[in-house]
């Protein structure tokens, strides 16, 4: 190693010697005289004549002018690239390259240079080229919509099974209903015009008649037992109660949801249990003497369902009078939001309607879900049947109301003049008359006969959340809205009656007993109210 | 020549008086203009006015103002009384073709220049008044003419023109008779003038003949022509006068005046007469009518020689340019007793009407009745079907029945009915409607109905900005601004830009420019201030290119205001008590909707005004605030039904969305009744709003009663 050392370790010369320049001076002073031969030969070609002199020339300026021209372009498109917004997020940038018919990856590419990359493109494209093309696609979306139209598909056996069945349910009842109003034709109209007279006296006399405390949280739901015995109230807290009417006993705690209960209502032939009758009439004599005595005579109590509720979660229970657990539960709503149950005149169904833009029908005979009903753009809200039990309407968020056939499936009116979601809708007693209650502080009345809206009612000063018909003949609708307040109108004219004021906080939903005797609304201040025509 | 003038004429004379020695001397002087006129009354010689002037003003001005004076004063005399005077035709007519543009006012020197200059011109052609005479120029300048204008002269010319046509007639008038050929030589005369007529003054100031007296025997047919004629004249003029506004002069008895029992004037058959009025008028007024007469007579006459001349072509109409004074106006007798009458007719109406709408307040309508009253006139449903429609669709026709029983071959023999009878039985008779079923019309089939898009949905899709925080907007700014700096250099790197010149300021200045500072600091400290100043100034330019214009301020403005309403208006209804007497309110309630930039109406009716608004949320808000917060309406009383004094009140009726807009812009409307101001809402569609603010109203009243 050290003889290696020892070559490489050569002494560097102090100087330089390149060699002497003479050599070089000779031949360029050469080159010197050959070029001057040869001038003086061009000279004389020049004389000749045959030199060509070219005007043209090269154009710097143009040249330089075009690179800066370029430059600056260039300059222009870096400073537009870096005012791109381009997302973070790799995914979409992948999209969005993809959309623009890139490659999706390079080789070796990472996801900051595939950002950059759509940058850069986006930057020669113009920022709007994603945009251009997704709207290009929404109207080819749009188009196809636009085409589609109404179609069919079918449905279970069960369905026509259900359809005919409440075809034979509700025709002798329309039949029936229709000799009835012909008969009532028939009377004097003074006679008619002093029943309804009479009846919107008493509701103009409507007066609170007691308050009771349903629970912890907000009273979402209240309705009353064809019997008008009874009233069923659910709540926020997951609980359902049953009370009576009109001691506002509290009967039973129905404890089975986990979440808000937004609905809960009797079944059309439920009535007050005679166990509950002695428990009521306990609780009176109670007050009067303290003897504690509870006699359980529980022998005689139906088996079948008696109510039904929902919930937000998705889960609708059906209840009976004997125990305090579900007797069974629907299910195939969940995770949706169940807004409303609703049973059929007849008994035998139960609609629900969900915020999967859908209603459905279930038969509590099988326990099957029979109808899948879409139409709304948007959540279906409330649902009425009509008491033939021939139509249902349904309220959507998405603002409009349609009318069912349930024996054809037909959509066979499209209620549209609100603007809000509709909230309410109930039907009045004559049968070709339907309220509705929506969002826009208004509640409009439509006639099916002719198929058109008859009256809007400007009624509250904020949302509606229901609205309902006196249930004997019409004479007069009652409005719960947000601005604690319900309100009773007349109805033809629909002028307002009563203002039913004394709620804290909003009116969640209210109802009218078969008998019209009492009014019954529930609020968000965690009461709800009872309220009897004050004739004193 | 001595000219007395009356005091009255003087003082016509005094506003051209004045002007004249204005003209005069360059300013108006009250003294001299008393002293001018003290010498017109009293009728001075041109000598002694220009005595009596020079003690005011130098001589020289004074004698050329005294010739003023006298030329006006001429000029009123003329033209009121024509003086008498007998002229040489031959002369006159030379005059007047000759001397048309350069006439002096004095008649006596006229007469006198005349004489002069008759040598002179009269080889001169006829038609000199295209190229005036140098001679009558230089002798014009040598009169004492120089200080007047042009203009001035012109109408002094126009004047004596007139004057001297006028005289002429009034010569041919007299010696019609005597000297025939005369007219045929004015008619000569008149000829040699028309072509010149279009430039000198038109033959329409001539003044006529009808005062003069008309000839005792007529000799010629054209004479008595001219005489129907002139008689023709005087009779329209005469029935002008009493058409006019002129007292009507009746030519038969006068008829006997009735009076009745209340002394009104009444004729023969016991119906009222008006009377015409004849009041003394103002002196103005006289003068007034009494130039009209004038012109009246003139336009007669002007048409006369001319019409029946053999060479003017009828077919051309030459109107003379009659310059038409506007004329007072007076109002038509009985024009203001008719108004006063109007008036008080309306006043009783009003009067009636309020006191029947206070008996039928008295008598007390109570609200629940009234109520009914408005519920009553709804008709109910007065029809009910065989059939509902959407039941029909599942039943069976006759035809759909007989098909099917054909198929079926389940007759009952002893049915005899037929199919339609049948049917009819099921669905309203006695028969079961289920038979009548058809089951074919019920399948298992599912619809989907074409899903619409929600009135309430944007078309497009609104994004949320993205907001930054304090830190991240710095963050920001501060790359960007590297960014962009760090392109400047590469840019002047590559030599696209030229390097900025170095930043210079005061304190910068010696480190910058070293020993040139040294030398001469007085420039480079000019120098570098310029600087300084330059840069400023861009930085302000470029704020004010920045900074929006007037209009886009007031866009800005209004834009904020303005808040978008395809997707549902706001509507707000409001009832106020009255709103009738509270003129602020009323003012606050229409500006604030209109400031506001909100659609609406408002409805005035007694005991139930309804202020209806249209707009935005933010909009609504703060009109919300302005009428149950800001107006003080219950500090203002109001008179209730039964006439006692209540504080007003607003309360808000109904507030909620509509899909569109039912009014323009805010208007005030007053209905007397209940009918027609719902009326005037269906009108609108919003028929409700009215229905809801009444009811409100009478419950409202109802309430209060007990």
């Amino acid at each position: 190693m050290s003889d290696d050392d020892d070559v490489i370790l050569v002494k560097k010369p102090k100087q330089v010697y390149y060699g002497s320049l003479e050599e070089q001076e000779k031949a360029r002073l050469a080159a010197l005289a050959a070029a001057a031969k040869e001038g003086v030969e061009d000279s004389g070609g020049k004389e000749l004549g045959d030199i060509q002199v070219s005007g043209e020339y090269m154009e710097l300026e143009e040249e330089m002018s075009r690179d800066k021209k370029a430059l600056l372009e260039e300059f222009e498109r870096r400073r537009k690239a870096r005012q791109l917004n381009v997302s973070t997020d790799d995914d979409e940038v992948r999209r969005s390259l993809r959309q623009l018919g890139e490659p999706v990856c390079l080789f070796g590419e990472g996801p900051a240079e595939r950002r950059v990359r759509l940058r850069d493109l986006l930057s020669y494209l113009g920022e709007d080229a994603i945009h251009k093309k997704l709207e290009e696609e929404e109207a080819r979306i749009e188009r196809d919509r636009g085409r589609e139209g109404t179609w069919y598909h079918e449905g279970p056996p069960q369905l026509k099974d259900a359809r005919l069945f409440i075809a034979r349910y509700s025709l002798p009842r329309a039949k029936r209903r229709l000799t009835k109003a012909r008969d009532e034709l028939q009377l004097a109209g003074s006679i008619r015009a002093a029943a309804k007279q009479e009846s919107q006296r008493k509701a103009t006399a409507m007066a609170i008649y007691c308050s009771q405390i349903g629970d912890t949280r907000p009273i979402s739901f209240c309705r009353f037992s064809s019997d008008s015995q009874m009233l069923i109230t659910s709540s926020w807290s997951g609980l359902v109660k049953v009370w009576s009417v009109p001691d506002c006993i509290p009967l039973q705690t129905l404890k089975g949801h986990t979440c808000n209960v937004s609905a809960a209502t009797f079944h059309p032939r439920a009535v007050l249990p005679s166990h509950w009758r002695q428990k009521i009439e306990q609780e009176k004599e109670k007050k009067e003497d303290d003897s504690i005595e509870v006699m359980d005579t529980s022998d005689e109590i139906s088996e079948s369902c008696q109510m039904a509720s929902c919930a937000y979660d998705g889960s609708v229970h059906l209840w009976n009078f004997k125990s305090d657990a579900p007797l069974a539960s629907l299910s195939g709503h969940s995770p949706r939001r169940v807004s409303r149950v609703e049973f059929h005149p007849s008994g035998r169904f139960l609609a629900t309607t969900v915020f999967d833009n859908s209603w459905r029908l279930w038969d509590l005979h099988t326990r099957t879900e029979v109808l899948h009903q879409e139409g709304h753009a948007k959540p279906v809200y409330s649902i009425a049947f009509q008491c033939d039990g021939s139509l249902a309407v349904t309220g959507g968020m998405d603002a409009f109301g349609r009318v069912w056939d349930l024996r054809t499936g037909r959509c066979v009116m499209f209620l549209e003049g609100h603007l809000g979601p509709v909230l309410g809708a109930d039907w009045s007693p004559a049968g070709h008359q339907l309220a509705t209650a929506a969002a826009d502080h208004q509640a409009k009345v439509w006639d099916i006969r002719r198929r058109a809206p008859i009256y809007t009612i400007p009624s509250h000063t904020h949302l509606l959340s229901d609205v309902r018909y006196q249930k004997s003949n019409g004479h007069f609708l009652l409005t719960s809205s947000y601005d604690k307040t319900a309100r009773l109108w007349s109805n033809p004219a629909w002028h307002p009656l009563r203002t039913l004021s004394g709620h804290d906080n909003k009116v969640m939903s209210a109802d009218i007993s078969f008998d019209n005797k009492y009014i019954a609304t529930c609020s968000y201040d965690r009461t709800f109210k009872l309220w009897a025509p004050d004739l004193a | 020549m001595a000219l007395q003038l009356s005091r009255r004429e003087v003082e016509d004379l005094r506003s051209s008086l004045d002007r004249a020695i204005y003209r005069t001397i360059g300013k108006s002087d009250s003294s001299l203009l008393s002293t001018v006129s003290s010498c017109l009354t009293s009728g001075y010689e041109r000598r002694k006015i220009i005595d009596k002037i020079s003690s005011h003003i130098e001589s020289k001005k004074a004698s050329k103002l005294a010739d003023k004076v006298l030329a006006l004063a001429q000029e009123l005399v003329s033209s009121a009384k024509p003086p008498k005077r007998k002229h040489d035709e031959n002369k006159e007519r030379d005059k007047e073709v000759k001397r048309s543009r350069h006439e002096d006012k004095h008649e006596s020197r006229d007469e006198k220049r005349d004489r002069d200059k008759e040598e002179l011109k009269e080889k001169k052609p006829e038609n000199l008044i295209e190229i005036p005479p140098a001679n009558a120029e230089g002798e014009t300048i040598g009169s004492k003419m120089a200080g007047l204008s042009a203009d001035k002269i012109k109408l002094m010319m126009a004047n004596a023109q007139k004057e001297i046509e006028e005289r002429k007639r009034t010569l041919m008038a007299l010696k019609g008779e005597r000297n025939v050929s005369a007219a045929a030589a004015t008619a000569q005369q008149i000829k040699g003038q028309m072509p010149q007529s279009s430039s000198i003054p038109p033959p329409s100031v001539i003044k006529p003949v009808l005062y003069s007296k008309p000839a005792a025997v007529p000799i010629s047919a054209e004479e008595l022509e001219k005489q129907r004629k002139i008689a023709e004249l005087q009779a329209r003029i005469q029935r002008k006068l009493a058409g006019g506004a002129l007292v009507p002069t009746g030519n038969v008895g006068p008829a006997p005046l009735i009076l009745d029992r209340e002394g009104r004037t009444v004729d023969t058959s016991g119906k009222r007469v008006q009377l015409t009025h004849v009041a003394p008028t103002l002196k103005a007024n006289i003068r007034a009518k009494r130039r009209e007469e004038f012109r009246a007579q003139l336009s007669g006459q002007v048409t006369e020689p001319v019409g029946e001349a053999a060479w003017v072509d009828e077919r051309v109409a030459s109107k003379p340019p009659v310059r038409v004074k506007r004329a007072l106006r007076f109002h038509e007798p009985g024009k203001f007793t008719q108004m006063a009458e109007r008036l008080r007719m309306k006043a009783q109406l009003e009067k009636l009407q309020n006191e029947i709408s206070q008996i039928a307040r008295k008598t007390g309508i109570s609200s629940a009745t009234k109520l009914a009253l408005l519920s009553a006139d709804v008709p109910d449903s007065d029809r009910v079907p065989d059939i509902e429609w959407w039941d029909s669709v599942i039943l069976m026709t006759p035809d759909e029945r007989e098909v099917k029983r054909k198929r079926s071959r389940l007759a009952n023999p002893t049915d005899q009915r037929t199919e339609t009878q049948r049917v009819e039985a099921c669905n309203i008779g006695d028969d079961d409607i289920i038979e009548n079923v058809n089951e074919d019309a019920i399948t298992n089939l599912v619809e989907h109905p074409q899903q619409l898009r929600p009135p309430t949905e944007p078309l497009k899709p609104t994004y949320m900005p993205v907001f930054l925080t304090k830190k991240e907007r710095k963050k920001l700014r501060r790359q960007s601004r590297r960014e962009a700096w760090k392109e400047e250099q590469e840019k002047v790197r590559l030599g696209l830009e030229a390097p900025p010149e170095p930043k210079l300021r005061i304190s910068n200045l010696m480190r910058a420019l070293g020993t040139e500072a040294v030398q001469d600091p007085t420039a480079i400290e000019a120098k570098v201030r310029e600087q300084i100043a330059k840069r400023q100034k861009t930085h302000q330019d470029a704020n004010q290119a920045r900074a929006l214009t007037k209009e886009q301020k007031r866009d800005k403005i209004d834009r904020k205001i303005r808040e978008d309403t395809s997707l549902g208006v706001h509507v707000a209804v409001y009832r106020v008590k009255d709103l009738f007497e509270c003129a602020s309110a009323k003012f606050k309630v229409e500006v604030n909707a209109k400031q506001l930039h909100m659609t609406g109406f408002v409805l005035l009716h007694r005991g139930c005004c309804v202020v209806v608004t249209e707009g935005g949320p933010k909009q609504h808000a703060k009109y919300k605030r302005l009428m149950l917060n800001r107006i003080k309406w219950e500090e203002e009383m109001v008179k209730d039904a039964d006439g006692g004094e209540i504080p007003n009140a607003c309360h808000l009726v109904w507030e909620g969305v509509t899909a569109r807009r039912s009014f323009g812009d805010i208007k005030f409307k007053v209905m007397p009744t209940e009918k027609q101001a719902r009326e005037l809402f269906h009108k609108h569609g919003v028929e409700h709003y009215w229905d809801l603010a009444y009811s409100g109203a009478v419950l409202d009243a109802g309430s209060e009663e007990p």
